[in-house]
């Protein structure tokens, strides 16, 4: 303790160890996996996202819509995620091997978004969600806020595209 | 050390618009829309006060405790202000819609290169400090001011790269993100305040911590097991099983330094009149308030990382409150207390106002303790109604609603709390004849 390398040293190891075996060990164990059919032949799951989801996710990144909606379904046992319909099944790490960035979220102010593409009924119901009474009516124009602008009609693109309602080899859904 | 009056200065301007900020929602204003509020508001805090002012107090603490004479001063400042240009620019990105959106790393993917040289030139010379000491001799709070010293700019530059510059895999970006968070809050802001609680409860009281053949030990445990937190906060999310495991062992395994530390503290503060002594003493008063809540905290950390109370509290501000609990009413009530006792000895004035003392300690101990039930209690309310899935996601906002404007009513009363702070720190500044260039005075 009074030998400044021999503290430093601990306090390095303090941190690279942790490091090397939480972060590491899982871009060894995770850093591989792409998407992949759940059946021998069948689809590739997930599949890519359109172009205009892309821009959408700018789009939500720049909001900080992640600060009040995550996008992850827990196992059945730990919350009530699948009985509310987030989603059919838990979310598993290939669905998030696409995303760049991966927006996991961290607090539900709002709910979770992680199959929202899977539940929405249309277009018009999306935009409608995405105004939030009002709070976001910046997004749109027009004399009632009616018309998207092209930043709204991204991000409704993007959120439609969120969906982990498919079999992967992970994570089967029951027939 | 003008350097720490600068942070002390804009540390105050960092909290003042953190409680002015957190007031309330605007409506259809895109700047102001609370994807950006809130990250504005959270990298304010932590960057902008916490950071700054853990600066000047931990090389305050290690030049008194090593005798050492800061002579190349500028660079700390230099990089003082490198720190805030860029802290800046950062916020005014995150307003202008440019942010990553990973929670304390939201800045602008340039902004943490600059971050990091910054911190190299104005937070690393502790440890020259500690190298320099004239004896053999070492204290508690000198380890932890080095660890927090040497263990941030290098979790804050592995972070950086495998989150924004080379992103990692998929949810491999979420797991470095929370091997970072738990590094930042538990390394940075807890050991540095604990440092300081080990610095200003003997030296006020004038007696020896207790138990203090501990306190090594203490030390050890919190940096070992600090690291490995971080997947307690991916509990039920889609990573490996055994990363939540480890994280949910570690976090129990951190009740150890929490125990010794609270023998330490809370066994120093037990002899002799020490609570009433602690609280006649506006320091002690301030650093006694942070030592029980490190302690809330740590108990609380292990009860809720276990799977059961986790899934409960998971996605509520459950999390915030604990965050809370840490970073304002352990590690920035500290701060306070420091203030008050570093301060004077390097203006050479006393403080202008008493009374602004009490509305200080008052409303943001209040306003803390207010703030904290809010979120800890409401999230686990919330919490409750969200497991049962009859309930609708309305009508469980719709029952937060309380716990809300018991939020803003704190924001308020830190708000209150931080200007009269600053009305008596800028009072004494602006009085204070003596250079504050003298450097060391006791």
């Amino acid at each position: 303790m009074k030998n400044l390398n021999s503290l430093l040293a601990g306090i390095f190891l303090a941190v690279a160890f942790p490091f090397g075996v939480l972060v590491i060990s899982s871009q060894v164990q995770l850093g591989s996996l792409g998407p992949a059919p759940a059946e021998e032949g069948g689809p590739l799951f997930p599949s890519r996202e359109p172009g205009l989801a892309i821009q959408g996710r700018a789009v939500y990144v720049s909001l900080g819509c992640v600060s009040c909606h995550t996008q992850q379904v827990r196992p059945a046992g730990q919350g009530s995620d699948i009985a509310r319909g987030y989603g059919v099944r838990a979310s598993v790490a290939r669905d998030y091997v696409l995303q760049k960035p991966v927006l996991l979220g961290e607090r539900r102010i709002g709910p979770d978004l992680a199959n929202y593409g899977a539940r929405a009924k249309d277009v018009g119901s999306v935009h409608a969600a995405i105004q939030h009474d009002g709070q976001f009516d910046f997004l749109y124009t027009g004399a009632k806020q009616e018309v998207a602008t092209e930043r709204a009609i991204a991000l409704a693109a993007y959120l439609q595209s969120l969906r982990q309602d498919y079999s992967s080899p992970e994570a089967k859904l029951k027939q | 050390m003008i350097w720490l009056l600068a942070a002390s200065v804009l540390g105050v301007i960092a909290a003042l618009q953190q409680g002015s900020l957190a007031g309330g929602p605007f409506r259809d204003c895109e700047i102001l829309t609370y994807g950006h509020i809130a990250a504005a508001q959270h990298n304010l805090f932590v960057y902008g006060w916490g950071f700054n002012a853990f600066f000047a107090l931990n090389l305050w603490l290690l030049s008194q405790l090593g005798r050492f004479e800061l002579r190349n001063g500028w660079l700390a400042t230099l990089g003082g202000a490198v720190w805030n240009l860029a802290l800046t620019y950062g916020v005014i990105q995150i307003f202008a819609g440019n942010q990553t959106g990973f929670g304390l790393l939201e800045f602008p993917r340039e902004v943490g290169p600059v971050l990091a040289v910054a911190f190299l030139l104005a937070g690393f010379w502790p440890i020259v400090a500690f190298a320099r000491r004239p004896t053999g001799h070492t204290f508690a709070s000198q380890w932890f001011v080095v660890a927090a010293s040497f263990a941030f700019p290098l979790t804050y530059l592995l972070a950086q790269l495998l989150i924004l510059w080379q992103p990692a895999s998929g949810v491999v970006q979420a797991i470095a993100h929370s091997w970072f968070v738990s590094n930042l809050l538990l390394l940075w802001f807890g050991a540095s305040a604990l440092a300081a609680v080990y610095y200003f409860l003997p030296k006020v009281l004038g007696r020896t911590i207790s138990g203090y053949y501990l306190a090594p030990v203490a030390f050890w445990s919190f940096i070992l097991f600090a690291g490995w937190t971080g997947p307690a906060a991916l509990i039920g999310a889609p990573v490996p099983l055994w990363l939540q495991s480890v994280g949910v062992v570690a976090g129990a395994m951190l009740i150890i330094p929490v125990i010794i530390t609270a023998i330490n503290f809370h066994g120093t503060l037990s002899a002799e009149g020490g609570w009433s002594r602690a609280w006649n003493d506006t320091t002690l008063r301030f650093v006694s308030f942070g030592a029980v809540a490190f302690t809330l905290f740590g108990v609380l950390n292990t009860v809720f990382g276990f799977r059961g109370y986790n899934a409960v509290v998971r996605f509520t501000s459950f999390a915030a409150g604990q965050e809370q609990l840490l970073t304002y009413s352990f590690a920035s009530m500290v701060l306070f207390g420091a203030t008050y006792f570093v301060l004077p000895r390097l203006t050479g004035s006393r403080w202008p106002s008493a009374k602004l003392v009490h509305v200080h300690f008052w409303a943001t101990a209040l306003g803390a303790v207010a703030s904290i039930v809010a979120l800890l209690v409401g999230g686990w309310e919330n919490g409750k109604q969200l497991a049962d899935a009859s309930v609708s996601f309305q009508q469980v906002a719709k029952a937060g609603s309380t716990w809300n404007t018991v939020l803003c009513v704190s924001a308020v009363l830190l708000l209150v709390g931080h200007v009269a702070f600053a009305l008596n720190a800028f009072g004494m500044i602006l009085k204070s004849s003596a250079p504050a260039s003298a450097g060391r005075h006791d």
